[in-house]
């Protein structure tokens, strides 16, 4: 589904990501894990084509990423308030991003539907534009945004980052059912190594822009990564 | 902590990127200010002549003194909005344990270190020391000077009152000027007599210094009003509530459904406009592009065809240009949203082309009644109409693609008013000059209304290939879109 070659990215010459080779399976659930500045989102902004790589080449289903945008239309994601429109309001902004992939206002209701447990009755029919809600919500939207296009991958940088206890349950669960039904690859980072391996079959823990583990997640991967990162 | 203030202040303005990314736009607004300055002295050197010119049988004091009620009621105006308020963002400061007072003083002295205190003095100056001193006295001439002193300092906080509370109504700064020509006119009637009253104030002051305390009691209260405006606007509350006002009902505008998608990304351009303070205040600034043919017109003396070009330019785009320029920087706050997202970006730029086209199109249509003037400058104006609805808007945007500077457009708070300035200005220079260039030739062969011609020509052609200058724009976008969204990332 997703293949890395030789992939490195630098800042003002400074390596800041190095991965010479990868391979993501369909189906996969991919965790990302490590340090502040280690590259997990430098990592994700060059699959998402946002930076361009000095080096090396992601390839979506076959296709480099750089090269064509046909792998946008199967692909989800969220990094950052960044992708929001902020002077919107959630429901514009979910219409938007519907409108540009071509799916009507009724697919978006449908959609929204399901997510009134995820959204807690604070995002929908608010009467407030994205600026104005909480860091939490915000990401809500962004999250829920992402998965408007029923998309094969999905990419979500920090996701359960500033979320209540109970989102961050409801959206482990939603992941897993996303996995077990839908059959989706993921690829999310997180800095809570609980929540990564409990959603993650495959853990990789970035280090100063390397891979140094590549771990299929069972009953022991928590402690081997607590221990990992314990100073 | 003034100390502190200070050096943050400082460190925020070295450190913006604005300075070291143009060291070119510097240098033409370093040099455009030279330019300005020396003429402002010229003409403090030269009014009395000028005055006694136009008044044989009066004093320069006198008259220069009669017209000064109505040069701070237009500095008002100009001020307004000209000025950028100084900003400081008060968030990072208010946990602290610094006295708001503190703050607001030091909000308070920063707006009165501004260039519109400094340019009247440029005037004054020569004009006291060749004048004042020489036919009057010295002590006269301080006492005056005081005054001016004074009531600079009084406008320079009088506006900064009056912009933090209207800058969404600049309805009632329109009535003011409004209020300020019909004064005017009376006087030149002689119904009213305020320029009478404006000399025997300011002659009265200058002989009677003690009265002085007058002007300057007037300055305490302004600085007052000041202070207490702000210090009841000082905590997160209130710029919370003011973020949360209600949501406009732009979305239920259905006319734009039946265009699909590109119609979705149209209203999102208007929203972006008209939800953000900052994009919002070229909708208010754009009566002032449609009204610069009336300084121009009537004037006889500014008939040239070339000044005709210009301001044809001027206000059959000055819309477009305000929009063109900011056209990706205002999405800044999004812009990995756009990018990553499944956006066609030949859509995305139709979107803001049909904006662009709009605004010229309505420009155009308003500025038909000038043909009161003649029908040259009805031609004129279809001409650059042509011009910049063809060719200049393609032409913004294929430069658009060079915007590399973050905008916040969300922080409408009360104490966010960066960039509504006039520097932004020099950058498009160069598109206003590129028509006159194509005219000159022409010109200097001695065919000038063929250059006219050739203006509109290009226009039309243009407009004529507009699907592949639009890919040529599309393409340029898509190079460089990892640069501006680097450069957008950057705080």
């Amino acid at each position: 589904m997703i293949e890395v070659k030789n992939l490195a990215k630098a800042y003002n010459g400074t390596i800041v990501l190095n991965i010479p080779e990868l391979k993501i399976e369909k189906g996969e659930s991919f965790g990302l894990v490590g340090n502040n500045g280690a590259g997990k989102t430098t990592f994700f902004r060059l699959i998402l084509d946002l930076i361009k790589a000095n080096k090396g080449e992601i390839y979506s289903q076959g296709i480099d990423v750089k090269k064509t945008t046909d792998w946008k239309s199967y692909t989800g994601s969220y990094i950052d308030e960044g992708f929001l429109i902020d002077f919107l309001t959630p429901e514009e902004y979910f219409d938007f991003i519907a409108s540009v992939n071509n799916l009507s206002k009724g697919d978006v209701k449908k959609f929204l539907d399901q997510f009134g447990d995820f959204f807690n009755g604070e995002i929908l029919g608010k009467k407030k534009y994205i600026r104005e809600l909480s860091r939490g919500n915000k990401q809500k939207v962004g999250i829920a945004a992402s998965l408007i296009t029923d998309p094969e991958i999905l990419v979500l940088d920090e996701p359960f980052a500033s979320l209540d206890p109970s989102t961050q349950i409801r959206l482990k669960n939603l992941l897993k059912q996303l996995q077990q039904e839908k059959n989706v690859t993921m690829l999310i980072s997180s800095h809570d190594l609980n929540h990564v391996t409990e959603v993650c079959e495959r853990i990789v823990v970035l280090d100063k822009g390397n891979m140094i583990h590549d771990i299929k997640t069972s009953s022991d991967t928590l402690q081997e990564l607590e221990s990992y990162f314990a100073v | 902590m003034f100390k502190w203030l200070l050096s943050h202040q400082w460190k925020e303005m070295t450190r913006s990127n604005f300075w070291q990314k143009s060291l070119v736009i510097n240098f033409i607004i370093g040099f455009l200010l030279l330019i300005m300055f020396s003429y402002l002295v010229l003409l403090g050197l030269f009014i009395d002549e000028i005055l006694i010119d136009i008044y044989p049988d009066g004093d320069p004091f006198i008259i220069f003194n009669s017209g000064l009620l109505y040069y701070l009621g237009i500095d008002l105006f100009v001020r307004f909005f000209l000025y950028s308020l100084p900003v400081i963002n008060i968030e990072s400061y208010l946990h602290l344990p610094v006295k708001k007072s503190k703050i607001i003083n030091f909000i308070l002295l920063k707006s009165s270190l501004n260039i519109f205190n400094v340019l009247p003095l440029l005037v004054f100056i020569p004009f006291i020391f060749k004048v004042i001193v020489v036919d009057y006295s010295g002590s006269i001439a301080f006492s005056w000077i005081i005054v001016m002193l004074i009531l600079i300092l009084n406008n320079s906080f009088l506006l900064h009152y009056l912009k933090r509370r209207f800058i969404d109504k600049p309805a009632i700064i329109g009535i003011f000027a409004l209020i300020i020509v019909v004064t005017m006119v009376l006087d030149k009637f002689d119904i009213i007599a305020l320029s009478d009253l404006s000399s025997q104030i300011f002659v009265f002051l200058s002989n009677n210094p003690f009265y002085i305390i007058i002007p300057f009691l007037i300055l305490i209260l302004v600085y007052g009003i000041n202070y207490s405006y702000l210090k009841s606007r000082m905590t997160i509350e209130d710029i919370n509530v003011k973020k949360q006002k209600k949501i406009d009902s732009l979305s239920r505008i259905k006319y734009f459904d039946s265009f699909g998608d590109l119609g979705e990304m149209i209203l999102l351009e208007i929203k972006l406009i008209w939800r953000n303070k900052r994009s919002r205040s070229i909708i208010n600034m754009s009566p002032l592009f449609l009204l610069y043919g009336l300084l121009f017109y009537p004037n006889e003396d500014m008939q040239g065809l070339g000044f005709l070009i210009f301001v044809g330019i001027f206000m059959t785009g000055g819309i477009m240009f305000n929009y063109g320029q900011y056209m990706l920087s205002w999405e800044s706050n999004y812009f990995d949203g756009i990018i990553a997202n499944n956006i066609d970006f030949q859509k995305h730029f139709r979107a803001k082309y049909i904006m662009i086209i709009s605004t010229v199109i309505i420009s155009y249509i308003l500025t038909i009644p000038y043909v009161y003037f003649g029908t040259k400058v009805l031609i004129i104006n279809t001409a650059t109409f042509l011009f910049n609805l063809g060719f200049l808007s393609f032409l913004l945007m294929y430069f658009s693609s060079s915007s590399r500077k973050r905008m916040d457009m969300s922080k409408s708070s009360v104490f966010n008013y960066q960039g509504l300035g006039a520097s932004n200005w020099i950058m498009i220079l160069p598109f206003f000059l590129l028509p006159i260039l194509i005219w000159v030739p022409f010109n200097l062969l001695g065919i000038p209304h063929w250059g006219i011609g050739a203006i509109g020509f290009i226009g039309i052609v243009s407009l004529a290939f507009h699907k592949s200058l639009m890919k040529i724009v599309v393409k340029r976008f898509e190079e460089k879109k990892h640069l501006i969204a680097e450069g957008f990332r950057e705080l």
